[in-house]
């Protein structure tokens, strides 16, 4: 038997690598956007801190903007909040 | 009009109906998410056991980045409360962190009265018969108690 393909339809679905787990600031889900955008993905990202906790990053920076340069803590484990730099 | 305080608000009421602290209830106001009204049950096996304290919370645009105001309602004899029932808790000030919800700041709240700080105090007389006289603290956390059941 000879099968002859007419059309292929690739569907590609995506993750962030954070688990499948909530932000811990808008208790949105993480492959969800934070409540002021309506689209996820590169227009919401998320990233991490050196102490490898995520969070949305439109979350996060409205947190740490808030407080004083000595107080910018990970809201989940209060350690100096850094941004970690991933590929 | 929907906020992202309005909106974690909600997500907050969502998780105190679905999985609620043993001994705390809390609902929004009718028609304003923005002011809560909450009832902590007083721990079993404590002077506090029995007692119904009632407590309003008042949430701004700000929340989760900033704390509500937590106040009790019903009288209180205890050595982190004011007078006005304004509460005297780290993390309801300096040490509060935005993954805290209503659940949390309930719990808090709940644990902080069996557990008191008197190193900072809000009411020094309590403070004093917390250290000093617990028998006379006991009994007038009991009055307290007796007197949250009419109140």
């Amino acid at each position: 038997m000879k099968l002859t393909i007419n059309k292929v339809r690739l569907v590609a679905a995506w993750t962030w690598d954070a688990g499948d787990d909530a932000c811990g600031i808008c208790r949105n889900a993480f492959d969800g956007c934070c409540p002021d955008c309506n689209i996820p993905g590169d227009a919401c990202p998320l990233v991490w801190g050196n102490c490898k906790h995520p969070f949305h990053l439109h979350c996060i920076s409205k947190w740490i903007g808030a407080q004083s340069s000595e107080q910018q803590k990970c809201p989940m484990c209060r350690q100096d909040w850094k941004f970690e730099a991933r590929k | 009009m929907s906020t992202p305080a309005r909106k974690r608000l909600i997500r907050d009421f969502k998780k105190l109906q679905n999985d609620p602290p043993s001994g705390i209830s809390g609902a929004p106001c009718d028609n304003n998410i923005m002011k809560w009204n909450a009832v902590i049950f007083g721990p079993d096996d404590t002077p506090w056991e029995g007692g119904t304290f009632k407590l309003t919370l008042q949430f701004t645009e700000d929340y989760p980045n900033k704390p509500p105001v937590v106040k009790f309602v019903s009288k209180l004899f205890h050595p982190n409360v004011y007078n006005d029932g304004g509460i005297c808790l780290d993390i309801l000030q300096s040490n509060w962190s935005p993954i805290y919800d209503i659940s949390a700041v309930l719990t808090s709240i709940q644990s902080l009265l069996c557990d008191p700080n008197p190193n900072s105090p809000a009411n020094s007389e309590a403070a004093k018969l917390f250290q000093e006289n617990r028998r006379e603290y006991d009994k007038r956390v009991q009055q307290i108690v007796e007197e949250s059941w009419t109140t």
